[in-house]
């Protein structure tokens, strides 16, 4: 059996982001990374997989970014998958959700992955279309917000998430993709020794030119901060005065007292 | 030169990170009301590999280095001193010296048990009248056939209540001071140990500090650490590395009361503004947060020297001394800016800075430190 699991590297969400100098995404300078929330969901769930299913089972992660998605990589691996696949491209971030998809389903076309898991989407673009995306290029069985998974013989029992606390249940044959949802479990920590036996995992680098044939069909056009909210109105006088001020407003700026 | 953490260090550092943030910092407070570390924490630090970091896999050990040693202590302690300490006692304490000079006979029986966190490690130097002095060593040992018979005391033994495994000093002839020391490896759970008493203590409140009376106990021959009579240079190759420790220990000490003087320094509001815009307050940070960089510079380096196997006895020293000064400075200005808070327990500023001044204390007093460093400057 072989599996994939699909990570990104994103900022720490409590950073404070400015612009690049182009305005179409932020500045990664200071930023702290680590791996995107669902994608540990992600390789947690994969990890089980892979723990269940024994030695004839392989579990490779992938990532596509600057080097320093390594150190997410070697996060996944230290978690147990069994190896990994660094896709370089220091313009990663400059990719729409179309191209990053191209980029896996060219990789896993001919590799034969029974189960592919990524995240129910990234914590910085958070399109939720990479997964989806990947599932339709190589024309298989796709469900997402996955928050409970069981494999048997070929056979994916997925429980969804919808609106409203709604849960529903999927059946899919393999070869299938699952998003996963926060909720679906928890992620294990590295322990020092698998960060040490993760450390002779092989770990293949592939340039992004060997995997790229796509043209965006979304770029992002401009990246900003939301506008400054007003500070505020003070408002002075006797209680009367301010009684009307205040009903003018409210009639002004809202519908209360319409 | 690079001053970067390599990749898999900063691997290490945020799953070390992840863990305390959730499994330590939540307990901490109390931790030091309870004078004492939860033994399910105890477990989960040792199933995160805590407890054996640089020793070989082959001895049950995690086989990375000092400096992910270092990166160990330096995060738990961020959020917890006493826990720190406990790692950095039976670490380098206890399986350095049995790593270091033990036979692969003695590595193979102890080692694992401590690796894994089975035992917890001591180290049995300290007595009534021998602090700075190892030399005035009083437990005095006999050989009895295949036994080694040991009497005296021995005091604040950090990690002493956990009855694990101990590392023990004890001289034949007082007349020959240190040259009559030898040591020995010892299972606390032997007849004729008897704990006196766990003291209480200004701080590290959830860390064992145990006062030992030895009455003829007796350890096989084979317990002997190392050549017999050469025990004072066990402790002083073991006291060097632990060095390195407890610099981590107060490093971390020093980051956790920064990093909520600096949080809080934000939020609280006085004279229409956040605190955080005065000069007064600014002025401390800045001085706050240099210490500390400075503290992790020689750390980090202390750790590397050693991990290249190069001489790192005065950067031991070194880092020890100035990262533990920087814990008190650190905790003591950190409960300034936090005013009246700082001064009430659920803030934590207040329990880091009775944390911290036991770092320039124990392994070498900075005095002893300042000799050390002297000395090799004049040598």
């Amino acid at each position: 059996m072989k599996l994939l699991v699909c990570i990104k590297q994103v900022p720490d969400l409590e950073s404070r982001f400015k612009p690049n100098s182009e305005g179409v995404w932020y500045n990664e300078t200071d930023l702290a990374f680590r791996m995107n929330e669902y994608d540990e969901y992600a390789v947690e769930q994969a990890v089980q997989l892979r723990e269940k299913m024994g030695d004839g089972c392989e579990l490779t992660v992938l990532s596509i970014g600057p080097d320093r998605v390594v150190e997410a990589i070697k996060k996944s691996l230290a978690m147990g998958c069994d190896n990994a696949v660094h896709v370089q491209d220091s313009a990663a971030s400059s990719k729409d959700p179309w191209q990053i998809a191209s980029i896996i389903s060219a990789y896993a076309k001919d590799k034969g992955f029974d189960v592919i898991f990524t995240g129910m989407q990234s914590q910085d673009r958070g399109s939720a279309q990479v997964g989806v995306t990947v599932a339709e290029q190589l024309g298989i069985a796709c469900t997402t917000t996955v928050v409970g998974f069981v494999y048997d013989n070929g056979t994916i029992t997925a429980r969804r998430e919808l609106e409203g606390g709604i849960k529903a249940a999927v059946k899919l044959n393999t070869p299938a993709l699952v998003t996963c949802q926060l909720g679906l479990n928890i992620p294990r920590y590295p322990t020092l020794p698998n960060i040490m036996k993760a450390k002779k995992k092989e770990i293949v680098a592939i340039p992004v030119a060997d995997l790229l044939n796509e043209a965006p069909l979304a770029a992002t056009t401009s990246f900003h901060p939301p506008a400054k909210k007003g500070g505020g109105i003070v408002l002075e006088g006797d209680v009367g005065e301010l009684v009307d001020k205040v009903i003018a407003i409210l009639k002004d700026k809202t519908a209360v007292l319409r | 030169m690079n001053f970067e953490l390599s990749q898999d260090h900063k691997v290490l550092q945020s799953a070390v990170r992840d863990f305390v943030e959730k499994e330590i910092k939540p307990i901490a407070i109390k931790i030091d009301e309870d004078h004492m570390i939860p033994d399910a924490l105890v477990v989960k630090m040792a199933e995160m590999g805590f407890l054996g970091s640089y020793f070989p896999e082959e001895y049950g050990g995690a086989g990375l280095d000092m400096l992910s040693y270092a990166i160990v202590v330096e995060e738990v302690s961020k959020a917890c001193g006493s826990s720190g300490v406990l790692i950095s006692a039976h670490t380098s304490l206890c399986s350095g010296p049995i790593y270091t000079f033990g036979t692969e006979e003695q590595k193979k029986k102890w080692l694992p048990a401590l690796n894994t966190g089975e035992k917890i490690g001591c180290f049995m130097l300290t007595e009534p009248n021998a602090g700075s002095d190892a030399g005035g060593t009083m437990t005095m040992y006999r050989r009895e056939g295949d036994e080694y018979v040991i009497n005296g005391s021995k005091t604040f033994i950090t990690n002493g209540g956990y009855l694990g495994t101990a590392v023990l000093f004890a001289s034949h002839d007082r007349s020959l001071k240190h040259k009559g020391i030898s040591a020995f490896i010892v299972d606390l759970q032997s007849p004729g140990v008897t704990i006196l008493k766990n003291e209480n203590k200004m701080g590290i409140r959830g860390s064992y500090t145990t006062a030992f009376a030895l009455d003829d106990l007796r350890i096989p021959a084979e317990n002997l650490l190392g050549v017999e009579g050469k025990g004072f240079n066990v402790a002083m190759d073991t006291l060097n590395g632990g060095r390195i420790g407890i610099a981590s220990q107060a490093l971390g000490i020093a980051e956790g009361a920064f990093e909520r003087a600096l949080a809080y320094s934000k939020e609280r509001k006085q004279f229409d503004q956040a605190i955080c815009e005065f000069q007064a307050i600014q002025f401390k940070l800045a001085d706050m947060w240099t210490s500390i960089e400075t503290s992790k510079l020689l750390t980090y380096r202390a750790a590397c020297l050693k991990d290249a196997k190069k001489s790192y006895t005065m950067e031991s020293a070194m880092c020890k001394m100035h990262a533990s000064e920087t814990a008190t400075f650190v905790t003591k200005e950190a409960m300034q800016i936090h005013g009246g808070y700082g001064y009430i327990a659920d803030y934590e500023v207040e329990r880091m800075y009775r944390d911290a001044k036991i770092t320039e204390i124990y392994e070498g007093t900075n005095e002893v430190q300042r000799v050390v460093i002297s000395k090799l400057l004049l040598s």
